[in-house]
This record gives C-alpha cells, sequence and structure tokens, in this order.
C-alpha cells in the first residue's frame, strides 16, 4: 500500500514546494520550501539577526467567547492561537498554506488515501520531558475523534476509524479511514486542532504538548502566559524566554495597546487601522495575501435561489470590485465563486465572472422577477466583513437596487448566527480561512459539510468529491477538482466575491514577521524574537 | 447617561419617607424598632433576587440560540451538539435546569462556565475583585470630592464659579460614557498625551489595587461621568437646608455662620447625600459594563456582555445575581444609615423607608 | 399651569428648549433635506469632506451630512417613546397605588423596588441580547427600565395629594376611578412628571448611544447617531467628522433635554417659593 505511486501523488499534493515532504531532516524542510517560495520582499530596516530572550506579547481579539487549552477542542480562533504555542503536531502549515510535516518523519497515504501510515522523528519529547511514542499518537487521535469529546470538528475527523488505529512499531502507526472513503484532506484538517499530547493529558489540569512553549498561567478571556520550551523539536529555538497572549475585546483598544507599547504584535486587524499604523514609524505592518474568502451564501433549498437563473442574476449583479475596495477597505482581490486558489488542482481555466447589470436583469425578468424581488440577507455580527460582518451586505443591498432587487439586510448576534438556524437563512453571509480544495469543500458544500447553508446537492459534484478526495494521485485528481468547481461556478450556492488580506502588525522590534500566503505569520512563535 | 437613571429612585424615595413618616406613627417596637424592619427588609431583597435569577433564567431560554451549539460553532455536527448538551443537562426541563442551578447555588456552587468550563465562582472572583476595586477608588474619590464641592458650591450660591461650574456639570452629565472614555484615551493615552496606559491590562495574580496605572483612565471615566450628579445633589440640599427655617431662626438668634455651617447645615445635607451615593454605587455597578469593555479591563462588566453574546448563562447568572445582590445591599445599608441618622425616623422606621 | 406662565422660561430652561427644539427640527426635517440617499454610496470610504458632501464620508462611502440630517429621527422618536409610555404607565401604576395604598401599594413597590436594583444598561443589554433589536423592542425595555421610577415618583406625589379635602370630597361625590385619577389627581401632579420626562429623554438618550456603541442598537445600514459613533469609531485618526458629528449631536440632545427638565424643575421650585 505505501506505492511509489501514493507517495509521488501525496509529494506533489503537498505543493509547489521545492523540498521533499519525507525529508528526513524535518527543521530544514519547512524553512528551505518557504524560502524558496516566499517572493514577498523582507522589509530592510527591520532586525534580522534572531536574538535570545524577553517576552514576546501577542494582543489578539477573540470574540466573546473565553476560549480554553483543549488541544483537540479549540472552541475560538484564540485557543487555536494557544495551541500553536502549545502543541506541535503531525504537520504545519508552510507560508503558502499548505500543510509541511512537522512531528511526522514520514507520511505514507496509499492510492484511495484510506490509509495512512505515519512515523514520528525519533527522539521527540513533551513538555514534561516524556519522550513521544507511538501510543501517544494513538492516544492523540482517538482523543481527536472521540464522539464524546463533541469535538467541533468532528464532522471531518468522525471519518478516522479510531477503534482500528495499529501501533507498527515504537515510533509507527497506522491510521485506516472507514466509511469506505479515503479522506486525503486529513493533514489540513488535523493541522489546527490536532495537538500530540501524551496519555496523561487533561485540558485543564495536565495541559501538556509538545509545542514551543509551555503553558505557565491561563486566565480564560484575559490572558496566557508561556514559557520556553528547551527541549523543543526544533533545536534552538523558539527565541523569546515567555510568550503572553493577551485578550481584547475591542479593535481600537488593542491598536492603542501596541501603540503604547503594551503589546508587542496584533494579529488579523480591521483595515481602517492600517491607514494610521503605516504612518507611524514604530510599527511594522505586514500585509498577507491569503485565500481566506468572503462570500454570500444563497440558499437552493428556499425560493427564489432554488431558481438558476436568480443565481446567474445575483452573480452577475454583484460588483465585486467595488466591495473588496469599500467592505475590505481594498485589502483583497476579487473572487470566481470557487475557491482555494492556492491548491494545485484549482481550476484556472474557468474565466472570471464579470459585472453584468443588463444580463442580471434580463435573468431576473425570465424568472418572472419585474424589480419586485425581495430577499432577506442574515449577517453576523460586527462592523468586520472578514468577520461575516454587516459591511459586505450592506454595499451588496446597494447594488441589488439597480438591478431592481431589494435585499433587506438583517444583522444577528454571534449565538444566532451560528446557532440552530445556521444552515436556514435564505441568505446570508460567510468568510472562511483559505484551505486546500478538498479540505474547504469538505466543511462548506460538499455531501460531507454539516454547514452547508447553501444546501448545494448536486448529484455529479458529488460523485466527484468522493472520487477526488480518495485519489493521491495529484494528476488524476486535477480532472476530478477541475469539473467540480466547473458545477460550483455554474449552479453552486456560493457568491464567493473576495479574498481577503491578513493584516497584521507589530512593534519594529518584533524578528522573524514576515507576509505569507497563510494567514498567521503572527502565530509563528517558533520563528518570532525580539530585538533588545 | 444611565448615570443619572436612578435619580427618581433617590427623589421618590426620600419623597416617600417624608410623606408617609407621619401616618405611622404609634407602631414602636420594644427592640430597636429599625432591627425588624432590617430583617424584613434582607428577606425581600432575598425574594427579589430569586425573583430576578428567575426572570434571567427564562429570558435566556426564548430565542432559539442554543448554548451548546453557540459554543461548538456552526460547523459543530448535530451529534457533537447533543453530546455537549447533555453534559451540560441543557436537555433537561426547564424548571427541573432552574432547580438545580439554584439548589447548587444555595449551597455555594455556582455551576461551571458553559465556555471555558471552569467554576464560575473561579472565573468571576477575580474580576468581581478588579469591579469592586474600581468603584471603590471611584467612590473614594467623589464622596468627598462632591461633599466639599457641593457645600463650597453652595455657599457661594449663584456667584460666576457656581453658575459656571453647575452649567458645566449639566453639561458632562450629558455625554455618553463611551464618549468620556473614547475623549480621554485621545486626550491622555494615544493622541495628545501619553501618560497612562490606553488599555487596562492588569496582571490577574496581583490586586488592582496594586496597579494603579491601569486603573486611572476608567476611574476617571467614571468620575466625569457619576460625580457631576452628586456635587449637584450636595449642592441642592446645602441650599435647600440654608434656606430652612430652623437656619433663618439660628441665625436669627446669633450663632457664628462657621457653627452653622458645620454643627447645622452640613449634618441636615449629608442624608440625602447618603441616598445618593447609594444611588451613585449603583450606577457604579452597571456604568462599569461599557467603561470596561472600551478598557478591555477585566471586570464583571466586560465579562456579562461577553457571557450575554454566547449565553454562558450560569455566568450570567452568577454576575446578575452579584449585581442585583450589590445594589440590594447597598440600598439597605443607605437605608438603614438614612433612618439611624435621622432622629425623627430613628423611632418609627415604616416601610416606606424601602 | 404653572408651564405655561412666562417666568417659567428661565435662562436654562429657554436654553434647554431652543436646543431641544432645534434637534428636534433636525430630525424631523433633516430626511427631507439630506442631499443624498442616507445609504446611497456616494464616496470613497473615509473620504474627506468635498463639494458634495460637507462632512467628508464614513466607512462605506455614504455621505456623513446626508446620514446625519436622517438619523436623528430614530434616536429621538425611540427616546420619545420610551419616556412617553414610561410615563404613561408608570404614572398610571403609581397613581392607582398611591390613591389605593394598601397592599396593592406594597406589592408594586416591591416589584418596583426589584427592577431598580438591575442596573438599566444591563438590563436592556440583556434583554436586547436574547430577543433581537427591533426598534420597538428596545423602546419597550427601555420603557420598562424606567418605569420603576416614574411608579415611585407618581405614587409618593400622589401620596402627597390624595388626603387633600377635594380628592376626598370626589371620593364621596362618588366619582368614578378614572375620573378622580385623571381628572382631579394628575393635573395636580403634571409638573414633577414633566420634569422627570425631560430627565427621561436624556437617559434614553445616553442608553441608546450606550446600546448601540456596544453593538445592540438600532440595525445598519439605517442612519443612527449612535450606530454612526459606533460604525465610524476605528476611522477617527482618519474622518473625525464621521464620530465627532453625531457625538455632538447625541450630547446637545441630551444637554436640551436636561437642561430643560432642569430649568422646569427650577422654575417650578420657585414658584412654589413665593406661593
Amino acid at each position: 500500500m505505501t506505492s511509489e505511486l501514493s507517495r509521488r501523488g501525496f509529494l506533489i499534493n503537498s505543493a509547489a514546494l521545492g523540498g521533499s515532504l519525507l525529508l528526513g531532516g524535518g527543521l530544514t524542510g519547512g524553512l528551505l520550501s518557504a524560502c524558496s517560495n516566499n517572493s514577498s520582499p523582507e522589509p530592510t530596516a527591520l532586525p534580522t539577526t534572531p536574538q535570545y530572550g524577553g517576552r514576546l506579547r501577542l494582543g489578539i481579539i477573540d470574540g466573546s467567547k473565553t476560549g480554553d487549552l483543549d488541544a483537540h477542542k479549540p472552541l475560538t480562533t484564540g485557543a487555536i492561537i494557544r495551541g500553536f504555542a502549545l502543541y506541535s503536531k503531525l504537520w504545519e502549515w508552510s507560508e503558502q498554506m499548505t500543510p509541511d510535516l512537522a512531528l511526522a518523519e514520514e507520511v505514507d497515504v496509499n492510492a484511495d488515501a484510506s490509509q495512512w501510515t505515519i512515523r514520528l522523528r525519533q527522539g521527540l519529547e513533551f513538555h514534561n520531558g516524556k519522550t513521544i511514542t507511538a501510543d501517544d499518537l494513538i492516544f492523540s487521535a482517538r482523543r481527536l475523534s472521540d464522539p464524546a469529546l463533541a469535538s467541533p470538528y468532528l464532522a471531518y475527523l468522525k471519518w478516522i476509524d479510531r477503534d482500528n488505529l495499529v501501533k507498527l512499531d515504537e515510533r509507527t502507526v497506522r491510521i485506516p479511514i472507514k466509511g469506505g472513503i479515503g479522506l486525503l484532506s486529513l493533514p489540513d484538517s488535523w493541522v489546527n486542532f490536532g495537538g500530540i499530547v501524551p496519555q496523561d493529558y487533561h485540558p485543564v489540569t495536565n495541559p501538556v504538548g509538545a509545542g514551543p512553549y509551555k503553558i505557565k498561567e491561563f486566565v480564560p478571556g484575559q490572558r496566557s502566559l508561556f514559557t520556553r520550551f528547551e527541549n523543543f523539536y526544533k533545536t534552538g529555538k523558539p527565541y523569546p524566554d515567555e510568550l503572553e497572549i493577551i485578550d481584547f475585546k475591542d479593535q481600537t483598544s488593542r491598536v492603542a495597546a501596541l501603540l503604547s507599547g503594551q503589546i508587542d504584535m496584533a494579529n488579523a486587524l480591521d483595515p481602517e487601522q492600517l491607514i494610521p499604523l503605516k504612518r507611524n514609524p514604530k510599527v511594522n505592518v505586514v500585509i498577507s495575501e491569503t485565500h481566506g474568502w468572503n462570500s454570500f451564501d444563497m440558499n437552493l433549498s428556499q425560493a427564489p435561489f432554488n431558481d438558476d437563473r436568480v443565481r446567474q442574476a445575483f452573480r452577475l449583479l454583484v460588483d465585486r470590485q467595488e466591495i473588496v475596495q469599500r467592505a475590505l477597505g481594498g485589502e483583497g482581490r476579487v473572487g470566481n465563486d470557487i475557491y482555494s486558489p492556492l491548491d494545485p488542482t484549482f481550476n484556472h481555466n474557468i474565466p472570471q465572472r464579470e459585472y453584468d447589470l443588463e444580463q442580471a436583469r434580463s435573468l431576473l425578468k425570465q424568472a418572472g422577477y419585474d424589480n419586485d424581488l425581495k430577499v432577506t440577507l442574515t449577517v453576523g455580527p460586527g462592523l468586520t466583513a472578514v468577520a461575516g460582518g454587516s459591511p459586505a451586505g450592506l454595499v451588496l443591498a446597494e447594488q441589488a437596487k439597480k438591478a431592481g432587487v431589494t435585499i433587506k439586510v438583517t444583522q444577528v448576534d454571534a449565538a444566532t448566527f451560528g446557532g440552530p438556524q445556521r444552515n436556514d437563512w435564505q441568505f446570508s453571509t460567510n468568510s472562511r480561512l483559505g484551505g486546500s480544495f478538498l479540505h474547504t469543500a469538505a466543511m462548506v458544500d460538499s455531501p460531507i459539510s454539516s454547514a452547508n447553508k447553501t444546501h448545494f446537492d448536486n448529484a455529479r459534484f458529488s460523485e466527484l468529491f468522493r472520487q477526488a478526495i480518495s485519489t493521491t494521485d495529484l494528476e488524476k485528481r486535477k480532472p476530478l477538482v477541475h469539473e467540480a468547481q466547473q458545477i460550483q461556478h455554474a449552479q453552486g450556492g456560493l457568491i464567493l466575491w473576495g479574498f481577503n488580506n491578513t493584516l497584521d502588525a507589530a512593534g519594529r522590534h518584533v524578528g522573524g514577521l514576515a507576509p505569507e500566503r497563510s494567514h498567521f505569520p503572527t502565530w509563528r512563535f517558533d520563528k518570532l524574537w525580539l530585538s533588545s | 447617561m444611565e448615570s443619572s437613571s436612578k435619580l427618581a429612585g433617590h427623589w421618590s424615595a426620600s419623597a416617600t419617607q417624608a410623606s408617609d413618616s407621619g401616618k405611622r406613627a404609634g407602631l414602636t417596637l420594644a427592640l430597636p424598632a429599625w432591627l425588624g424592619w432590617a430583617l424584613k427588609r434582607i428577606a425581600s431583597s432575598l425574594l427579589g433576587i430569586i425573583v430576578i435569577s428567575m426572570l434571567v433564567f427564562a429570558a435566556t431560554q426564548v430565542l432559539p440560540s442554543d448554548p451548546a451549539r453557540t459554543i461548538l460553532g456552526p460547523e459543530a455536527t448535530e451529534d457533537a451538539v447533543q453530546v455537549f448538551r447533555e453534559k451540560l443537562g441543557l436537555d433537561q426541563p426547564l424548571i427541573k435546569q432552574y432547580w438545580q442551578w439554584i439548589s447548587r447555588a444555595a449551597q455555594g456552587d455556582w455551576g461551571h462556565s458553559i465556555d471555558s468550563n471552569m467554576p464560575v465562582t473561579q472565573l468571576i472572583a477575580g474580576r468581581v475583585n478588579n469591579s469592586l476595586a474600581l468603584v471603590a477608588s471611584v467612590l473614594v474619590l467623589i464622596v468627598p470630592g462632591s461633599l466639599i464641592a457641593g457645600v463650597f458650591l453652595a455657599l457661594r450660591r449663584d456667584g460666576w464659579l457656581d453658575r459656571t461650574l453647575v452649567a458645566s456639570m449639566i453639561a458632562l452629565k450629558a455625554i455618553p460614557s463611551f464618549a468620556i472614555a473614547i475623549g480621554l484615551v485621545m486626550l491622555l493615552a494615544t493622541s495628545v498625551f501619553s501618560i497612562f496606559p490606553a488599555v487596562s491590562l492588569l496582571d490577574p495574580n496581583r490586586s488592582a489595587f496594586a496597579q494603579p496605572q491601569f486603573m486611572i483612565l476608567p476611574a476617571l471615566t467614571l468620575v466625569v461621568a457619576t460625580m457631576p450628579y452628586l456635587v449637584r445633589l450636595v449642592r441642592g440640599a446645602m441650599i435647600e437646608v440654608l434656606d430652612a427655617e430652623f437656619i433663618t431662626s439660628a441665625r436669627l438668634r446669633g450663632l457664628s455662620k462657621r457653627v452653622l455651617i458645620w454643627q447645622y447645615a452640613i449634618p441636615n445635607a449629608v442624608i440625602p447625600a447618603i441616598q445618593a451615593i447609594a444611588l451613585t454605587t449603583s450606577v457604579l455597578l452597571g456604568g462599569v459594563l461599557v467603561v470596561e469593555v472600551v478598557f478591555t479591563y477585566p471586570g464583571i462588566g466586560s465579562a456579562l456582555n461577553a457571557a450575554v453574546d454566547i449565553r454562558d448563562i450560569p455566568v450570567i447568572q452568577a454576575i446578575v445575581v452579584f449585581l442585583a445582590a450589590s445594589v440590594m445591599t447597598v440600598n439597605l445599608i443607605a437605608d438603614l444609615a438614612t433612618v439611624l441618622l435621622t432622629p425623627r425616623l430613628r423611632t418609627r422606621p415604616g416601610k416606606e423607608a424601602a | 399651569m404653572s408651564l405655561l406662565k412666562p417666568r417659567f422660561l428661565t435662562s436654562q430652561a429657554g436654553l434647554g428648549l431652543v436646543i431641544s427644539l432645534s434637534i428636534l427640527a433636525l430630525a424631523l426635517l433633516g430626511p427631507w433635506l439630506a442631499p443624498h440617499s442616507p445609504v446611497a454610496l456616494v464616496g470613497p470610504r473615509y473620504g474627506a469632506p468635498d463639494a458634495s458632501a460637507l462632512l467628508g464620508y464614513d466607512y462605506l462611502g455614504h455621505d456623513v451630512w446626508s446620514r446625519l440630517l436622517a438619523g436623528g429621527f430614530s434616536l429621538v422618536w425611540m427616546a420619545a417613546a420610551a419616556s412617553l409610555i414610561a410615563l404613561a404607565v408608570g404614572t398610571l401604576i403609581g397613581m392607582t397605588a398611591g390613591f389605593f395604598r394598601g397592599r396593592f401599594d406594597q406589592a408594586t413597590l416591591w416589584w418596583a423596588d426589584v427592577f431598580l436594583a438591575f442596573p438599566n444598561l444591563i438590563l436592556v443589554l440583556l434583554v436586547v441580547a436574547m430577543l433581537g433589536r427591533e426598534p420597538w423592542l428596545i423602546v419597550l425595555i427601555v420603557a420598562v427600565a424606567f418605569l420603576p421610577g416614574v411608579i415611585r415618583l407618581s405614587r409618593s406625589v400622589t401620596l402627597g395629594i390624595a388626603q387633600l379635602e377635594y380628592i376626598e370630597a370626589s371620593t364621596m361625590m362618588g366619582y368614578s376611578l378614572p375620573r378622580i385619577l385623571l381628572r382631579e389627581i394628575l393635573p395636580n401632579i403634571a409638573t414633577p412628571l414633566l420634569i422627570h420626562l425631560g430627565t427621561m429623554m436624556s437617559w434614553a438618550v445616553g442608553i441608546l448611544a450606550g446600546l448601540s456603541f456596544l453593538g445592540y442598537g438600532v440595525e445598519p445600514p439605517a442612519a443612527d447617531w449612535g450606530l454612526m459613533v459606533n460604525e465610524n469609531r476605528a476611522g477617527l485618526q482618519i474622518q473625525p467628522y464621521a464620530v465627532l458629528a453625531p457625538a455632538v449631536l447625541v450630547a446637545l440632545f441630551a444637554l436640551g433635554t436636561n437642561l430643560l427638565a432642569e430649568g422646569l424643575g427650577r422654575a417650578n421650585a420657585g414658584i412654589k417659593e413665593k406661593a
């Protein structure tokens, strides 16, 4: 089952990466590939030689939830960020937002992606000094996929055949996938919240991992303090002695804290804050062109969006460039109603859908609407488009007027937006982090999605998805994905109007921070350092 | 903004006392009369708190917003949400849930936060301390400050200083507290001067009092928002006393101005001030909400705002009960103090002192 | 009624009246005077003032001036409605309680006290967060938050005059309860209640603006002064007018109603003194 073919498939799948995923050296693998691919220029005035010591302070906005430390059930973005400090995973994100090997030394996957053989690096250690073994890996995989844990990501992880994990030797485990399908995007989903933890792990009393930092103190909703893990598997890293992650409730006060030196870094800023920050000589603004995307989701199970012509009309009446300008403050690029442009299987041959008011009007007329179509757009809380908030919807409502469509924008709070009615909105905003095609589809509009707000259910698309997710060979998978994306583009329920940049800022004394195609240059706690 | 909204309560409370005190004559108990009254008040307050907790509990159940779903997020499967719901006991009948909550709360177990799974008491203890520290610092500033300023202005009634200050206090009172907060941040922390930290990043391991630099701006905001009311009330009470007949007659008897003010006027003006301080305290307890959000001050106000947002019922309940109990306690103490300090009420406090 | 005497127009109340009426006029007439639709996207986001936009553009590119003109109405009507509802309902309950006294009075007072133990903003926030942010609901809950104050006030002033001879006389003459309450008692307690109405208006403005600030107020894209402050706050340094202009108007409106109430109170006290 560990065929050459599958190896090659996985290799190619995992990117345009220069180096090999199966590189034994580990440390060099990720870095080399990153260097060779990162075209963004390094700002010159910033310090360049890493220094040890100090306390690195990151200010995050984490909504109203306080979050937790659970490696496998991070309930907020903040919890995932803390997880990046506390836990190491089998894979880590490359700067291109593809999974690179991390704790895993070698991953073999069979041709239909139904068997994964994973070998850990040698001599790995947990924070408590214990060696990481295959038993810990099995424990972690079982905990991760445990229905009783009620992990929010269970929709995805339930495909792991947790009762039939096989320990091949002290460092090697075989993970079968059940349900007769492959799960080619396993690394994508494992990389965010799949920390490898010891068998006596407890998220509250014993949050031990193998990440660059050990927990020292955690005050939910306020701050968490970490200390350097001396035996981190990337020798010599991390650089600072301590890491502090501070929760803010308000963007404006976080910027004030950055400007007054109370924190060193702030991630995911609002676009309006860039203008004053860019002018400030003490601040280094880092703009990462991610493929995190923003959409309006049309519910295909309800009128009027059960009519193909209405969906087409809506996709044509959107002036994407204007929404990017107004709702994202110009910090983004227009989208073409399909996601994952960085995925090697992405179909670049589909022409960009252009703004066409006439065509939209005529389609609406054909569908029987004569300037009298009214729809309700439900938007999430807040004023940032990147969080699914109101601005994009408000701009759209104005644009729709020109096509004779009345869009009533209704803003609901987070608990309602993601609550029991979450898949029943007629028309709603959505905003997601970038990821591979298969992973995103699995979350958004594939047959295995549990948050299919569009109710997109196309027999041919489902078949293509099932085939693709079980096809390790990139060249064989490409045509499948291409056709699937064509279907999405022609008949799907997403108006994917734009990709947003991730905007981070740090004091100019923070080193190791550079733009990426990923969302999280500020979460790379093994790379960041402070100059004195 | 909200700062003055309990004024009516105060106003009518004193009016009530005045109008009722005459009619309740003849009801004198053997024990200090106020003791029985105070016990009755405490019982009534406890009942009030239970009613409030029931109302809050009912309110959290109205919308189709499932705390389990909210915590796990939109992507969680229905199965996972169901498992979590059972774990939290949310699948039980409403009355049973409430009964379990209140019977445990009575024993000091306020449950666990749905969100962070920490014991609620542990979660909010530090925040309660922080908020109380803030409220206490504000009170320490405004109570003596208002008494002095109020008396001072009353003695210079209708002078230019009095008129200017009264007018500017009316103007200050009109500014919403978030606007004051933003203005102060711009003035003292970011845009004009950078003297104080813009954000209150308290070290959770130390008392808020040990980190006064973080309390200055939030406290200042609350001082600006509440002090005008208190100053003007003291000023008004003082003027009223100065105009009262007994002062006029004392003046006619030739008592010195100093004696008049210190021995007659001020002690009598303090009584309405007590009620006003109680009122200000309860307004502060509510006013911390906005200020804590603006300054990211880790207190109960910002915790409540967050808990409401995600329907973290045990946390909402605990904070609301705490706030209600605090307000009731403060009112009780103030009423008690009023009763004890007012000779004519001391022997026959009617229920209307409530 | 004493209110109509010219001497009530002390300089303070006069100023309050002028400010309140100006804001009211702006709020009522503004929507017709606005050069642009308040929701139309007519300029660059956070654009600086130019010939067609006196105060520049906001976070999406709406004309700030047009939104300012259109944005007073919601605040004014909601503040007025909440205060008036609280006044009407509270006065009725308070008068009844004060007139009958006894058990009904005790129960009413107890409930009023329970609600008084809830800081207003927190009560409103709780309910709006749970039940949604429809304007009528916000109005209603702000009114409920004001009720205890009105009840206590109207009850206590009613108590004061319920024993007066002419009221007892009307009772003996067998007048109906509504007649006694509305025709005999109400006119005599109207002045303190009207003063309280002014005070409530300025609190309502504060609460509504604070609610918008916390993100629970009027729904976008509606133009609303409180909401405008909130949605443009992040751009304060780039386009300050978008925040400062509505903030000033909110403060002015609160100030006007506040001054008016104060002035009325003062004039009333003056009249009493003379009497």
